[in-house]
């Protein structure tokens, strides 16, 4: 135990530089600087411009102004009576509206003839910010035709629910997750448990890459620098020099983790904010998020951070073995392909693809691969899926302690000094 | 007293190529035995198979009484192993290489500070030993591996090229360390393609052709059984 720790230290050491430290450091920062300048664009962005080309000038084109007020536009009214002229001399910046009402357009409405407003938004950019103030324009138009739609039914009839009249079928949705109930829309639910998973998946990925990468870089070190052989000779079991570099790679792993979390955190927050995404909705539907039960508790949050945690231990534990294969740090990085691939594939699957309906085969496929259970754990958890990931976290455990005893092995064995993959014919001539 | 070491029939085979063909030899305690022989002969797998990090295909090893087959992790903590080409690494100082090594063997933290003491004169490198490995030169690289090498003080040091990449003056001074622990009681196991450095520092000499151990016995012996003027001579006689 006590070499464990002398060897954990060495390990960090190694892996803890300034290489290393320094890409982290302004990862965290530009997800900051990033986050803060989408924030700033958002204050500045919150009112959005929007001009009215008014050739009517009546009582409806005021309540149009209106509305795309309420909506948070700055309304400015153009001269003029064709909206696609002043849209054609806009010289921006941003996003240009125009809203075109035409001459008659109250007094054909109040004779109850539908009526046609005509739009022009001239586009600088694709981002969010666009969609978010095309979104807004669409939100407010629609405020204004249903305003307008009672009205003219209030006119046109005697009824005392014009607001029944014009939407006589109303929804009262509902959704059911086991054996719980609750009053919310589905896409409510999706964009909760979204804005809960999202990074998951994500922040695994990178953590298992990087882990992997730099634990199969400190074993190839260790020949490329030609200090395996002196280490191999010191008076250190095998299993923990293996572990040694385990522990440092994965304790590094989930430090920079953590940082990249809380970077990205920081950054989707500030974009949820400008985009009035998904954060919006889940905080309005957190009761019947509560009642459906989709809130994990502590034990929820530990068995969830065990199938992650498991889930890097057996990438690393593979990642020492091909990197026991390589000759140097640039080979090590070209073994790690086929661990690149087996992370990727329930990587993507989980995004994009819902395991439960896929063929048997394709099924059983994924499944076997370990990296499959700690992507599938969260959803299972919010499900209240425990047996799922139980099973999960034991298929991954067999698949640690499996790889960890074939690492352990490679490392008491000549291989480790004699192997070369790819260069059988060739190893055996140089050992003499 | 009972050798230090017993190396008996031992076989090193990778894949079709046997490299190592049933050599024996034995090392005394305080002896130093050199291995002589040349590119190719079997000296590296021999000296790695003696610090149990290749398993030889048949025969034995025993470091005193010990079974190295059998129990390897017991017989590290009797040895110290310097590969020719041993690296050390760049990210630490000269101070902090000597630290691990010596941490690595003691538990107690007081040895551990002797051996690093050791280490530190022995490798001879005063101020510089503050400054990262990777700023050193292949001779300070090679005099600390050294002086880690033989700063535990172990029942057997195995040296391979002990003085490679070193210039004149630091090479006698490290045959003369080689001796000096050698006089206190430490075995040495090395090997060398430097003739004179072999007649130096050696008490016995083995000579190692095509995996075969072709001739031991002190320098003199070795001389006299090739009709040779030096070890040179005889070493040509043998790779002939």
């Amino acid at each position: 135990m006590r070499r464990f720790g002398v060897l954990l230290r060495k390990e960090l050491r190694e892996l803890m530089t300034v290489q290393m430290l320094l890409p982290l450091m302004v990862t965290i920062v530009m997800f900051g600087l990033i986050g803060n300048l989408v924030g700033g664009q958002t204050t500045e962005g919150g009112g959005a411009t929007a001009h009215v080309v008014d050739a009517d000038g009546s009582a409806a084109s005021e309540r149009i102004v209106g509305s795309l007020a309420d909506a948070g536009f700055i309304v400015v009214t153009s001269p003029g009576t064709d909206p696609a002229v002043a849209a054609a001399a806009d010289d921006g910046p941003g996003t240009g509206i125009y809203i075109g009402i035409p001459a008659g357009f109250g007094a054909g409405l109040a004779s109850g003839q539908a009526q046609k407003l005509t739009t022009y938004t001239v586009m600088r950019n694709f981002s969010f910010f666009a969609a978010r103030d095309a979104a807004a324009l669409n939100a407010a138009l629609d405020a204004a035709n249903r305003s307008a739609s009672l009205s003219m039914i209030s006119a046109a009839t005697t009824s005392t629910d014009p607001a029944g009249l014009r939407d006589p079928i109303s929804l009262s949705e509902n959704v059911i997750i086991g054996n719980r109930s609750a009053p919310v829309t589905i896409a409510a639910v999706t964009n909760f448990i979204t804005g809960q998973t999202t990074f998951i998946p994500i922040v695994l990925f990178i953590v298992i890459m990087f882990a992997a990468s730099m634990i199969a870089s400190t074993v190839a070190s260790e020949k490329e620098n030609k200090t395996l052989e002196t280490l191999l000779a010191a008076p250190i079991g095998r299993a923990p020099m293996v572990l040694a570099k385990m522990a440092a790679a994965s304790l590094v792993a989930l430090v920079s983790s953590a940082a990249y979390l809380f970077g990205m955190q920081y950054y989707m927050g500030k974009l949820g904010a400008a985009t009035g995404g998904g954060a919006a909705v889940a905080g309005g539907a957190g009761a019947a998020m509560d009642q459906l039960g989709l809130t994990l508790g502590a034990g929820e949050w530990a068995l969830l951070f065990a199938s992650l945690f498991l889930g890097i231990l057996v990438a690393l534990a593979i990642a020492v073995i091909l990197g026991a294969f390589a000759e140097n740090v640039r080979a090590a990085q070209a073994l790690l392909t086929p661990l690149t691939i087996a992370v990727m594939i329930p990587y993507f699957l989980t995004i994009f693809v819902d395991l439960d309906t896929t063929t048997p085969l394709v099924r059983a496929i994924v499944l076997a691969i370990p990296f499959t259970h700690p992507f599938r754990a969260a959803p299972a958890l919010f499900l209240r899926d425990y047996g799922t990931v139980w099973l999960g976290i034991g298929y991954q455990a067999l698949w640690f302690a499996a790889a960890v005893f074939v690492a352990t092995k490679v490392f008491a064995s000549d291989r480790i000094l004699t192997l070369r993959l790819g260069r059988r014919k060739s190893a055996a001539k140089e050992r003499p | 007293m009972p050798d230090v070491l017993v190396v008996d029939r031992l076989v090193k085979r990778y894949g079709q190529v046997e490299a190592v063909k049933g050599i024996s030899f034995s090392i005394a305690p305080g002896e130093v035995f050199a291995l002589i022989g040349p590119n190719g002969a079997g000296k590296t797998t021999t000296l790695r198979t003696v610090a149990t990090i290749l398993h030889p295909t048949s025969g034995s090893v025993t470091m005193a009484g010990i079974d190295a087959l059998a129990r390897p992790a017991a017989v590290r903590e009797l040895i110290s192993y310097l590969p020719e080409e041993a690296g050390a690494y760049k990210h630490m100082t000269g101070e902090s290489y000597l630290r691990f090594f010596a941490e690595v063997f003691f538990a107690d933290p007081e040895l551990a500070q002797a051996a690093l003491v050791t280490g530190r004169r022995i490798a001879g490198l005063g101020d510089r030993l503050a400054d990262k490995l990777g700023s050193y030169s292949k001779g300070m690289t090679r005099k600390l591996v050294l002086a880690r090498a033989l700063m535990t003080r172990p029942r057997l040091a195995i040296l391979d090229e002990p003085t490679s990449g070193l210039d004149v003056l630091n090479a006698i001074e490290v045959r003369d360390q080689v001796r000096k622990f050698a006089s206190e009681g430490m075995s040495v196991l090395l090997s060398s393609h430097n003739m004179l450095e072999v007649e130096y520092v050696s008490d016995r000499v083995g000579l190692i052709s095509r995996g075969e151990l072709r001739a031991v016995g002190t320098p003199a012996e070795i001389k006299e059984r090739f009709g040779a003027a030096n070890l040179e001579q005889a070493f040509v006689a043998v790779a002939r």
